[in-house]
């Protein structure tokens, strides 16, 4: 705890030397911003965090640190948000985890004890094949799925992916298995030896193995094209109402000062304009998607309410 | 060659050269306290893996067991308590040879015969893993299914004496692993509204408690001396006509060894007997055996060193633990995300690279650590048990709660050493409840998951090649043990066989 206060103490120092030292770094409210992620050290989240943490310093006019809050998958730094101080200095890095672990558990903090403040990221998902099945078109997919017995995959029980299948499914009335797994390795081997017609995944953890040849990627589930693949045909664009969009923002404590809410909407735009940051978010495939305060509140509000739909709807949640 | 190759670049490996010295010079200390078996051992290291890097952390478990099973051999000739299970036969004619002043001797046989067994060991490590989980792809949910039921199969021969205690205490370990999330619907199970058991129960919490912590307690209800070690003996390694004369015997164990350690059950203490025996059976002086025979080192110390190595090789190609120190190595590998099988080889080639070449560098190590620390394990050997125990408590306290900085994990690892501390009382057997902690959410997932697939048709675990195969293997494993147990009923044989495999 003393070595925190001093960690923290000396990291208050320099951004106040810098603060100093910069004409236009100066009005946001706190000396330090803590980034809180449920992820663990090198985990997705975390390095999503860290990298856009050393652009945003200077952006903000603020230090900012990255601080791991793991255990329960995200139950625990939800509910070390709802309780901190609501002054912009701790913030929480969303991605659609932080509501399904707030709908599939009777926590006492959920996501809507909290605050949305603005999204950043999205990561662009997508449905994809084993090179070498007899699948070219998702039309093939899903033609097979209506003559014979359709295996769609997705990694985790809970998560998007598999809400976005369950969602392919009522669009085209087919009657296929949706598959869940314990993690991407596990829906790859299956999808790869063929037990599986399609798999769903995020574009940046299939990247190794497109690049590999080992699967084809058949569809996206954005609403626009994605640059990096400007063939690939949007899910919506073939005439089934599926988008889905896996955002990755940022959230805060209940009645965040209107300062700090137009700092970062001043600062995200901003670092994602940065030609540097570009090269290394772009590198992983990440999507800008900057949403304003406004707006993401309302964006996650609905989120959170056609998830608890889908999952009392398939019986996870009475 | 190809495995050669690509293993050569990690022995040049800081952090592998590291781990395996700091693994093998571990596991000699470990090996050499009596009450301290390998797997407590490295147990006990199991929550300091967690910040390594995962080739680095697998390379130190591994090293720790190799470094354990020579250690074992030192109070087995200095004290004549062994301090590994596996070392029990070293002690027939090690305690003899120290008796007649050849203590130094002794050791020296023990120490070199251990290489020699190792790197047996390694090289069928090396020479078998790879191609024994090439048919990686092929595994389907249902093949997975049938590969866990083949692990919990290994229960009916690893139970000690009561196949019904081994039983509940797999039960035991299958019930823990329902807690958490469910793996097809997601939602939540057994979880009582904390949030800490939203992601499970993460197995080394249970292996801390149930090895390391109920031994404390087990240790802490007896009282009495231990014997002391008054010479200070120096290894002494045999000269050429000797070591010709002991060629046969480490023969002997290097085969017995490689042959249980891939065996799942079998382990090392079956190993070493067993050798022991047929060295003598085939030696030209059998008389000498019991009396301070050098072949009656060699041949055990050879065995229960190749089971160290061989051991590994149904872990990596298939993700079934044969022994309490193999299941904790599991464990290692789980803590990084890894989860060994038949892909662990595409996913994670460099940690198996790393894991063979570190391998080599222990058991460099444990010739050079086994001669600059016989007197510290000579001390060791002779400290207090309360003082012992202390240090060994703090160390689990302090690891266990490093993992995530939480003291409900502590807390979850001091249930588990109560509920072990009973079942130690009972007899319990320990390996059957890891088991069931460790495969029980393979085969729940699988099975759920393969059912999902063939829309609730149970023909699907028949239909596939593979499952079916592993099926009926699982079903002979379990007849198999159960006609022995029958045959040894009846003919009211010595039950040691069987209780010896529990430990270790």
């Amino acid at each position: 705890m003393l070595y925190h206060r001093i960690t923290g103490l000396s990291a208050g120092l320099t951004a106040a030397l810098l603060a100093a030292g910069t004409a236009q770094a100066q009005d946001y409210p706190v000396d330090t911003v803590t980034l809180v992620t449920h992820s663990s050290p090198g985990g997705g989240s975390d390095v999503f965090l860290r990298e856009l943490a050393r652009y945003l310093g200077p952006a903000l006019g603020a230090n900012v640190v990255v601080e791991n809050v793991t255990g329960g998958s995200g139950a625990n730094a939800i509910a070390d948000l709802a309780q901190s101080p609501a002054d912009g200095s701790r913030l929480y890095a969303t991605t659609p985890t932080f509501i399904y672990t707030s709908l599939l558990s009777e926590l006492e903090y959920g996501y809507d004890d909290l605050e949305p403040l603005v999204n950043v990221f999205t990561d662009p998902e997508v449905i994809f094949t084993a090179a070498d099945s007899p699948y070219q078109t998702l039309e093939d997919v899903i033609q097979h799925a209506r003559d014979d017995r359709g295996t769609w995959g997705a990694a985790n029980p809970a998560s998007l992916e598999r809400q976005s299948l369950e969602m392919l499914k009522t669009a085209t009335g087919v009657d296929a298995a949706v598959v869940t797994h314990e993690g991407g390795g596990d829906l790859m081997i299956n999808v790869l030896n063929g037990t599986l017609d399609i798999g769903v995944g995020e574009i940046q953890e299939l990247a190794g193995q497109i690049e590999a040849g080992e699967v084809r990627i058949l569809a996206t589930l954005t609403a626009e094209p994605i640059e990096a693949y400007p063939d690939l045909p949007t899910v919506q664009s073939l005439g089934y109402d599926v988008a889905v969009r896996k955002f990755r923002g940022l959230a805060g404590p209940k009645g965040l000062p209107e300062d700090v809410i137009a700092a970062w909407e001043r600062a995200i735009p901003e670092v994602l304009a940065n030609p540097e940051y570009q090269a290394v978010y772009e590198a992983n495939s990440l999507r800008p998607d900057f949403i304003p305060h406004d707006e993401y509140a309302a964006f996650i509000a609905e989120f959170g309410a056609e998830t608890e739909q889908f999952l009392r709807e398939t019986g996870v949640i009475q | 060659m190809e495995t050669l190759l690509a293993t050569l670049p990690f022995l040049l490996d800081p952090s592998i050269l590291i781990a395996a010295f700091v693994g093998v010079t571990w596991g000699i200390l470990g090996g050499a306290l009596p009450g301290i078996s390998p797997s407590i051992t490295m147990a006990l290291l199991l929550p300091f893996t967690y910040t390594m890097d995962p080739a680095a952390a697998i390379v130190i478990l591994a090293s720790t067991y190799v470094g354990a099973e020579y250690g074992g051999s030192v109070p087995a000739i200095l004290i004549r308590t062994p301090g590994t299970n596996a070392a029990a036969a070293t002690v027939l004619d090690g305690y003899e040879m120290n008796l007649q002043g050849k203590a130094g001797l002794a050791l020296g046989i023990s120490l070199y015969s251990g290489f020699i067994g190792s790197m047996v060991g390694l090289v069928l490590l090396m020479l078998l893993s790879a191609p024994l989980s090439s048919v990686a792809l092929a595994f389907t949910p249902p093949a997975y299914f049938a590969l866990g039921i083949l692990g919990l199969s290994v229960i009916a021969t690893l139970s000690g004496d009561s196949l019904v205690k081994g039983l509940i205490a797999a039960l035991l370990g299958l019930i823990i692993a329902t807690i958490g999330t469910d793996p097809v619907t997601g939602s939540n199970r057994f979880t009582f509204g904390s949030a800490d058991l939203l992601g499970g129960i993460e197995p080394v919490m249970i292996m801390v408690g149930l090895f390391a912590m109920s031994e404390l307690l087990a240790q802490a209800s007896k009282r009495g001396e231990v014997d002391k070690i008054r010479s200070r003996p120096r290894i002494e390694f045999p000269d050429w006509p000797l070591a010709k004369r002991l060629i046969p015997s480490q023969l002997i164990g290097s085969a017995i060894g490689s042959f249980e350690g891939v065996m799942p059950g079998a382990g090392g203490t079956i190993a070493s007997f067993m050798s022991y025996n047929e060295a003598r059976r085939w030696s030209k002086h059998p008389e000498e055996f019991g009396k301070g025979s050098p072949e009656g080192i060699a041949a055990p110390e050879t065995a229960n060193n190749a089971v160290a190595e061989t051991a590994i090789i149904p872990v990596l190609s298939f993700g079934i633990p044969g022994s309490n120190s193999t299941a904790i190595l599991l464990g290692g590998f789980l803590i990084h995300g890894l989860q060994p099988g038949p892909m662990l080889f595409e996913q994670a080639g460099d940690v198996i690279y790393g894991l063979y070449a570190g391998l080599f560098v222990a058991i460099i190590g444990m010739m050079i650590m086994g001669i600059a620390m016989l007197p510290l394990c000579v001390w060791m050997v002779n400290r207090p048990l309360p003082y012992l125990n202390a240090v060994i408590l703090a160390l689990i306290l302090s690891g266990i709660y490093s993992i995530h900085g939480s003291l409900f994990d502590v807390g979850l690892m001091l249930a588990a050493g109560v509920l072990g501390f009973f079942m130690r009382m009972l007899r319990f057997p320990f390996l059957p409840t890891v088991l069931g902690l460790v495969l029980g959410f393979l085969v729940e997932s699988n099975f759920r998951r393969s059912l999902v697939l063939s829309g609730d048709d149970y023909m699907i675990f028949v239909d596939d090649r593979i499952s079916l195969a592993l099926l009926v293997l699982s079903a002979l494993f379990i007849f198999g043990s159960l006609a022995r147990r029958v045959i040894a009923a009846l003919r009211k044989e010595n039950r040691l066989a069987f209780s010896e495999g529990s430990e270790g």
